[in-house]
């Protein structure tokens, strides 16, 4: 009977955990990691059927974070000679290498994530108004 | 008494009757209809139906007695599974307020459902009590 709303909050969720990825990747956009090179953009990756769900039909058709992955599109190169970190010889001599991470990319994913949540919570707030129906039936 | 018997299986033989020609494939023929039915039919003497009455009504009462404990029980688990996603949530143990709104969502409408089923239960009861015999 709930299945519905358990599929609608694993979207959210899903969503959610995007968003949070998108986040995490606009404020890294300058970022350096430990070892050196530049920060990677992470990738939220979905699949079908959520395991947490309590209900049957929520388990089969909901959805859920199967992992986050790592870019691994090239870097963005910055002309940056007087840079302690610039390449020093080769054909990229004197640029410094920045995070693959695209802003305006990011902004169109948060949209389409922000979106989709919103999405997911009309699709609940139906799911109510037809309980909230039934129980009027009865009433 | 004859009269009346002869009256019922008339009418449950015509009743069949537009049974199969509305309800072709049976979606509609259940078997609390057919026992609705067979009842009247089966009833030979005055005796006889009083003690059916009897049994069918004490067989009934328990099992309304045993949903209606199920029904309690999953709406008190429902109320507790929201309470505790609630202090989870405050206490900071769980971040998922989709899932906290969800559990406070389903509890809000068992509990509603429940007492819905209570108050039409409630309402037949007064109606019974009320009835001149």
């Amino acid at each position: 009977m709930y299945g519905t709303l358990d599929i609608s909050t694993s979207g959210m969720i899903a969503q959610r955990t995007r968003l949070t990825a998108i986040s995490a990747n606009l404020a890294n956009q300058n970022s350096v990691m430990p070892d050196g090179t530049p920060y990677r953009a992470r990738r939220v990756m979905f699949s079908p059927g959520d395991p947490g769900a309590s209900d049957p039909d929520g388990r089969e058709m909901g959805s859920h974070v199967s992992g986050i992955e790592i870019d691994q599109s090239p870097f963005n190169l910055r002309w940056d000679p007087g840079n302690p970190r610039a390449i020093k010889e080769g054909a990229e001599a004197g640029y410094v290498r920045m995070s693959n991470v695209n802003p305006l990319v990011e902004q169109i994913n948060a949209m389409q994530a922000s979106r989709a949540y919103e999405a997911n919570a009309a699709a609940a707030e139906t799911t109510k108004t037809m309980l909230a129906q039934a129980l009027r039936l009865i009433a | 008494m004859t009269d009346a018997s002869g009256a019922v299986t008339a009418g449950r033989s015509s009743d069949e009757g537009q049974e199969h020609m509305a309800d072709p494939l049976g979606f509609i023929n259940s078997t609390a209809r057919d026992r609705m039915l067979r009842g009247p039919g089966s009833t030979a003497g005055g005796g006889g139906a009083l003690g059916d009455g009897v049994a069918a009504g004490s067989t009934s009462a328990h099992s309304f007695k045993d949903v209606l404990r199920a029904s309690v029980d999953e709406v008190n688990r429902a109320q507790q599974e929201a309470t505790r996603a609630v202090e989870d949530l405050a206490g900071g143990e769980r971040t998922d307020l989709e899932g906290v709104v969800l559990a406070t969502q389903k509890a809000d409408n068992a509990f509603r459902m429940l007492q819905a089923l209570r108050n039409k239960v409630v309402e037949a009861y007064d109606e019974i009590k009320q009835m001149r015999v």
